[in-house]
């Protein structure tokens, strides 16, 4: 909400200094978010009236306008604002001026006609941030009077309050504040003497009050003023709220809100002669329509509540007032409501109708229920004074003004105990009771420490102790605790476990080469649209982010196309984070791997080899990593072409392949992109613990190389299963470390294999070793019709 | 002079002028060769009367191993120097053998950094649901529905009612819901805020939260973490400032402000984190919850603390604009590798 120091200056002594009012509210947690000064000295302007106007001979934009300043003779003006009309007055920066911006003024030709001086809009005197028009200066303004004289200058603080403050809300709950900040001294707010006459008796005649809906609204008083004079607000009145940001309606209007933004109570005026007999402060009926102040109908339902008349309803309640019954410039009688609303009811409705306002807001937040009556002898006596108005010598009204809040008790003890420092009881007492709580007698004198307080009416959010103990941390200030250490011992937890897991998993990725990435959880309708189901949000805010990711793969090729297109030449990337399966949204980790492009990312006098990555490149990324008993078998999957299904001794934990033509060239990717999907946890969860130490081979070992030519169908695993089976039990390991296809003839390759031959026993012979070699080697030929090459 | 020395300073001499191995090799076989000069004096010893024998054959000696001495030294120097010419030829200018290099996302070094440091001040990891339930993140956290602090508007919900929680701080209720106090847990996570997308905010984003419930925690101890947290993360000299604010789960509530000459944005206070100590009303709701009064807000009293991670990795790594992180340009994520 904005604040005018000069108006808190009505009620409290301020410190000098702009900064050091924010920095003083700041560090007692209401935040000065901007301050902005306002109206600042401004020589040579000067209120002037339009007295004639007509279109610019040689512009089609512009108007000359004649202005009266004052001084005798007439000013021609050019001027390119149309928001005026001959008899307004205006600002008038004469030949000289230096406006706020950095403009000066002299006279000068524009498209061939003088132009005498410049009128402003507001924007341009620093007056505010409307640049439409001129600002149009109220009727009374003296002709040649200064500016300056009329906005005086101001500093605007813009302060963050926090939902729990609802007090904060206006001028003087904010001087009150201060005041319990600075031990300063505040002035106190007008009491009502009023004469209350309660009406609940529900007979409806004019001007009589009913409260059917008495949990939603404990108190409703109107008083009738009559004879009122609607039309223009005086300036001073214009000003004070425009200051703060709100727009000038007409007095009555005004009036309202000035006495909002000073005490914090929306009150409303309604045109009484548009009232039909008494009225009644009920809940709507479903589907009652209601034609509201803003120019829009709104649907009612049974829980918004209502002020209505014998008819209709004429406002919802503490929201917004009707259309039909608002004052206008003709209106002669007014009907003032000042009410206390139930805070829950009035948020419902302003949320539900989602129609915010200013009143809702702070009924929402909780008005002070003291201060319902002094705001409507505010507004009287205001609207006495300048709209001429006869007010009722009785205020109608009707329930009961709230009771104050629960005493709370707090010990002194409790307060040291959360604060972690030792404040003298005397201190917290003494703040206690400059935010306006006082000590109740009867148990001042406990031997605990425990005293009990009397909350004020303004003060709602003060329900425990705790609340207390925060009044006197912002008080005696938080700097003044110090921090203190309280380390401990603490067990680590299995999120610890899978954390350092998956750390480790990343840590061997990047060895790897690949970079990691982070995609949004939430997915664009583009991916939906592409991609399998996935759980759609009811509410989404825009086209980017409309459902939860059931996979990680769509993150990755939006990854892989947009480095596509800013030139990448080799994309190797991974995402280790979670998924959302549908139906449920069952929340899963998954490790996601995308490779396309080059081996190398650059070129180099080194690497003779300029290949493209490929399947096998992926095969290793994950062999690369910490899953036991890897092997993988071909199956299904929308998106690729070439799908394998990735097992971890008998269980599937995802799948790796290469993506399908038809997916690739959806995203202008040239080349193949080799995708791979693996589910975290099934891995992760599974994984032993400690490694064990096993002897290290004492005994050396006999190595024999076998090379053969097969037919190119017969795969690598068919061989390895031939060598190993029936089982040699001198054979150790076998590794194949050559494969071509060139230069052999059709449908046939080469492979070449290394087989380790050992007994962890005793060193082998070369005989032992040929005899086992010759058996693989018959085995080949036979089963495989693999021929051998020497 | 004895002959034998005379011998010996102009073998010396010639070993030292040697410009080659081979000069060398022929001053080898002058001296020291079957027929060189000293080896010819081991021929003369046998002349020599009985007295004399010893003092020359000790005189020989020594100038044999001074002449061997002084050969072998200019043959280490010689080989030497060939190593060293031959190994010249390579240019140790060139390129290195590449290795691609990977890279952490920076969110990850960011998270990693801050769980490293929690775990040092004994914090154990906690972890719950991105899809989450009203009641854990409003309800259980004292926003009851009608509160103004609970804004629906701001919040993606499931067509089946369920919603994206707002915050890291539904992980407190689970936590306490598992397991009795003491407490000493940190989550790291992913939140979720239905926002317009800009330089600053983004629909989903992420969190450290931190809990502590034991007996006499107080907001002296919370400041005492926090501080110790961002001085181990932004430098000993990071000026840490907590101000009161409002959460409506914690009572007093404080936002925390850091100031460090390290940051580029070094001389202004930077918001980095809320919290306070946890709300009566928020022990209450987990006791109901568990039907049973582990957290007895009398007995017990728990700090708790936010952390934004992307706010924290774009102070330190002065990064500009929160969208770089889902981006994930190659181009951006290698500068972090």
């Amino acid at each position: 909400m904005k604040f005018s120091v000069n108006w808190l200056r009505e009620f409290v002594d301020l410190p000098k200094n702009a900064e050091e009012i924010a920095e003083l509210l700041t560090r007692a947690g209401v935040e000065t978010e901007s301050i902005q000064t306002r109206g600042a000295k401004i020589d040579k302007v000067i209120v002037a009236q339009i007295t004639a106007s007509s279109r610019h001979p040689n512009a089609d934009r512009l108007t000359v306008c004649e202005v009266d300043d004052a001084s005798g003779t007439k000013r021609q003006i050019v001027c390119g604002a149309t928001n005026y009309k001959v008899g307004d007055k205006v600002p008038l920066a004469l030949p000289g001026a230096k406006l706020p911006n950095g403009l000066e003024i002299k006279k000068s030709k524009l498209r061939g006609v003088e132009s005498e001086g410049m009128l402003c809009s507001p924007i341009e005197l620093g007056l505010g941030e409307d640049a439409s028009g001129l600002l149009i200066l109220s009727p009374e303004a003296k002709v040649g009077a200064s500016i300056a004289d009329l906005f005086p200058s101001d500093t605007i603080l813009d302060v963050e309050i926090t939902p729990n403050r609802g007090d904060l809300l206006s001028h003087f709950g904010l001087a009150r504040e201060i005041a319990a900040l600075t031990n300063g001294d505040v002035a106190p707010p007008p009491r009502s003497s009023e004469k209350i006459v309660h009406e609940d008796s529900g007979r409806g005649r004019p001007g009589s009050i009913k409260i059917t809906a008495v949990r939603e609204c404990p108190f409703f008083s109107a008083r009738k003023i009559d004879n009122v004079k609607a039309g223009p607000s005086p300036e001073w009145l214009r000003a004070k709220i425009e200051s703060v940001g709100v727009r000038s309606i007409n007095n009555i209007v005004d009036i309202s809100n000035f006495v909002m933004l000073e005490l914090g109570q929306p009150t409303h005026a309604f045109d009484a002669d548009k009232l039909k007999g008494g009225i009644n402060v009920r809940l709507a009926r479903d589907g009652e329509k209601f034609l509201a102040l803003d120019g829009k109908t709104y649907s009612l339902a049974s829980e918004n509540l209502v002020i209505a008349d014998e008819e209709r309803a004429i406002g919802i309640g503490g929201v917004m007032g009707g259309e039909e019954t608002g004052v206008t410039e003709s209106t002669r009688n007014v009907l003032l409501e000042a009410a206390y609303f139930l805070p829950a009811s009035i948020r419902r409705t302003a949320r539900n109708l989602n129609l915010p306002s200013d009143a809702s807001y702070r009924f929402e937040r909780g008005v002070d229920p003291g201060m319902v009556l002094s705001a409507s002898q505010r507004a009287t006596e205001l609207i006495r004074e300048i709209a001429g108005g006869q007010p009722a010598k009785e205020v109608a009204a009707a329930g009961k003004i709230p009771a104050n809040p629960s005493n709370v008790s707090l010990s002194h003890q409790k307060c040291d105990q959360v604060v972690g420092l030792a404040i003298k009881p005397k201190t917290v007492d003494q703040i206690l009771e400059r935010f306006g709580l006082s000590k109740s007698k009867s148990t001042s004198k406990s031997k605990s420490g425990r005293s009990t307080w009397k909350i004020p009416s303004y003060r709602r959010d003060l329900q425990r102790d705790v609340d207390l103990i925060e009044e006197v941390v912002r008080a005696h200030g938080v700097d003044k605790i110090s921090g203190t250490d309280r380390s401990r011992f603490t067990p680590s937890s299995p999120a610890d476990h899978l954390h350092d897991l998956e750390s480790s998993l990343r840590g061997r990725l990047i060895a790897y080469g690949l970079s990691e990435t982070r995609t949004s959880k939430l997915i664009p309708r583009s991916a939906v649209a592409s991609g399998e189901s996935a759980i759609q949000l009811r509410n989404p805010l825009s086209e980017d982010h409309v459902a939860l990711r059931p996979s990680l793969i769509s993150g990755l090729l939006a990854v892989l196309e947009r480095n596509i297109r800013a030139g990448a030449e080799r994309v190797a990337i991974f995402e280790l984070g979670r998924v959302f399966v549908p139906p449920a949204g069952k929340e899963e980790r998954r490790l996601g791997i995308l490779l396309w492009g080059r081996m190398a990312s650059a070129p180099h006098w080194r690497t003779r080899e300029k290949r493209q990555l490929d399947f096998v490149d992926l095969k290793g990324v994950i062999e690369s990593l910490i899953f036991p008993s890897l092997s993988f078998r071909h199956s299904e999957h929308r998106d690729l072409g070439l799908a394998t299904e990735i097992l971890s001794g008998d269980r599937s934990i995802g799948f790796a392949g290469q993506l399908s033509g038809a997916r690739t060239s959806t995203i202008d990717a040239p080349g193949s992109v080799f995708l791979a999907e693996v589910h975290v946890d099934l891995v992760l969860g599974a994984q032993g613990s400690a490694k064990t130490f096993r002897e290290i081979e004492r005994f050396p070992a006999i190595t024999r190389d076998i090379a053969m030519i097969v037919p190119e169908k017969v795969s690598h695993a068919e061989i390895l299963r031939t060598i190993e089976n029936p089982k040699e039990p001198l054979l150790e390991s076998v590794q194949l470390f050559d494969l071509f296809t060139e230069e052999i003839g059709e449908a046939r390759k080469s492979l070449a294999y290394r087989l380790t031959y050992r007994d962890r026993s005793r060193t082998l012979t070369s005989e032992e070793v040929t005899a086992a070699h010759a058996r693989i080697r018959e085995r080949l030929q036979r089963e495989l019709s693999a021929e051998l090459r020497e | 002079m004895h002959p034998l020395e005379e011998l010996r300073d102009a073998a010396l001499r010639e070993i030292t002028d040697a410009r080659d191995a081979q000069a060398l090799e022929a001053a080898r076989v002058k001296y020291l060769g079957r027929s060189g000069s000293v080896s010819a004096w081991g021929e003369q010893m046998k002349t020599l009367g009985k007295d004399e024998k010893p003092i020359v054959g000790k005189l020989l000696n020594e100038v044999r191993n001074a002449v061997t001495t002084a050969i072998e030294d200019r043959a280490q120097k010689f080989r030497a120097q060939k190593e060293s010419d031959a190994l010249s030829n390579i240019d140790i200018s060139l390129p290195g053998t590449p290795h691609e290099r990977g890279s952490l996302h920076p969110l990850t070094q960011m998270l990693d950094r801050s769980i490293d440091i929690f775990r040092r001040m004994g914090f154990a990891l906690a972890d719950g649901p991105d899809i989450e339930d009203e009641w854990h993140c409003f309800d259980a956290l004292n926003t009851p529905p009608e509160h103004p602090a609970r804004n629906e508007q701001d919040t993606f919900y499931l067509p089946d009612g369920r919603l994206l929680r707002t915050h890291t701080s539904t992980v407190q209720i689970r936590a306490m819901q598992a397991a009795p106090p003491p407490m000493r847990v940190i989550a790291p996570g992913a939140a979720y805020r239905r926002d317009e997308v800009d330089a600053t905010h983004s629909a989903q984003f992420h969190q450290i939260e931190g809990l502590y419930v034991d007996e006499n925690v107080s907001a002296a101890d919370l400041k005492g973490t926090l501080e110790f947290f961002m001085r181990e993360l932004f430098g000993a000299d990071t000026a840490v400032q907590f101000r009161p604010h409002y959460f409506p789960f914690t009572e007093p509530s404080l936002e925390v402000y850091v100031k460090s000459k390290a940051l580029k944005k070094g001389e202004q206070w930077i918001e980095v984190a809320g919290s306070g100590i946890v709300h009566p009303a928020v022990f209450e709701a987990v006791n109901k919850a568990r039907g049973d009064d582990a957290y007895d807000p009398e007995k017990w009293t728990g700090f708790a603390f936010g952390l934004g991670m992307d706010r924290l990795a774009m102070i330190l790594f002065d990064i500009p604009d929160i969208r770089l992180f889902a981006q994930n340009d190659l181009r951006f994520l290698k500068q972090f590798a």
